[in-house]
């Protein structure tokens, strides 16, 4: 899912970058002053949480393999924006530190992964939670990682590299992680169950309200 | 602040499943590498010939998760614990800056 530099066309890494500093301020505004004091360790335990969990790679024999990227849980645990913004820590730090994915294709990846994978699964588990919670996490977590697979999908199908087969580079993205984000979602929920154990809190009102902005 | 904060055993408990994350990390790494790790977007690059533009420009200071000197099992290790270190500490500052 980390696109490498050299994939995309520098004209659109800096369109796709331009339009995730917008998205990342207004998510900045929008969770300033909604957070509770004190929620910063909070933050810091999901955004380290996920950033160690992408780093077990599922090896599946033979096939088409990914990890686990965790929008979902960093969207239904933190809310959108500030899942959004510690998301997109994850990925710079992912680029910056380890060369995990370009720093000229930061932008699209902060957008795939951090605003689209985000926002997408809050979408989802938003309006499915009030039929059935445990499918509502699930199916963030597996349409998030979809949408933001789609989205990566459209963005290398439009560049030069990838000699402009839109058709061939969203199949293969949008198809591969429809069926790898089945895996996505059956984590999301495991670790969401598991939170839900053992830091009830979080889950309450008063939290949730402040957190999730 | 942050010495309250590692008195409560919820931080504490946290603090040991992300150990235990980066201590299966290395196991995962040798897993993937034994079954020819491959994404989508591998496929992708290979199908459209683009597999050959991937570029570096920043390698970054751990290049692919190693530590130069150390074997692909301590330097995944040791990358995985300075990367959850990095995020932990870059998220409670995102925490922090935003409600102040």
């Amino acid at each position: 899912m980390h696109i490498p530099d050299g994939f995309l066309g520098v004209p659109e890494a800096v369109v796709i970058a331009g339009v995730s500093v917008l998205v990342l301020g207004v998510a900045a505004r929008r969770a300033e002053g909604a957070i509770e004091r004190g929620a910063g360790p909070v933050v810091g335990v999901v955004a380290a949480g996920v950033f160690a969990a992408q780093m077990l790679n599922w090896p599946i024999p033979g096939g088409t393999s990914a990890h686990f990227v965790g929008g979902a849980l960093i969207a239904i645990l933190l809310g959108p924006h500030l899942g959004a913004l510690a998301m997109a820590s994850v990925v710079a730090t992912q680029a910056f530190l380890f060369g995990d994915g370009g720093v000229l294709a930061l932008g699209a990846n902060v957008f795939n992964m951090a605003i689209v994978d985000v926002y997408v699964a809050y979408f989802v588990y938003r309006v499915l939670r009030p039929y059935n919670e445990s499918v509502a996490v699930f199916g963030a977590g597996w349409l998030g990682i979809t949408a933001a697979a789609l989205a990566a999908g459209i963005e290398l199908g439009l560049s030069q590299a990838f000699a402009y087969d839109l058709v061939t580079t969203v199949t293969i993205m949008g198809g591969g992680h429809l069926i790898l984000g089945l895996i996505e979602g059956a984590i999301t929920i495991l670790v969401f169950r598991a939170v839900v154990a053992t830091r009830p809190d979080v889950f309450q009102e008063r939290v949730r309200s402040g957190v999730s902005g | 602040m942050t010495e309250r904060v590692f008195h409560r055993p919820w931080f504490r408990q946290s603090l040991v499943v992300l150990a235990i994350l980066v201590l299966l990390s290395p196991v995962f790494a040798w897993a993937a590498e034994a079954v020819n790790y491959a994404e989508p977007l591998e496929h992708a690059a290979a199908v459209t010939g683009a597999a050959s533009a991937a570029s570096t420009i920043l390698p970054g200071l751990f290049p692919d998760y190693s530590i130069p000197g150390l074997g692909p099992w301590v330097g995944t290790l040791v990358a995985g614990l300075v990367g959850t270190a990095v995020t932990l500490a870059l998220g409670v500052a995102i925490g922090r800056f935003l409600t102040q």
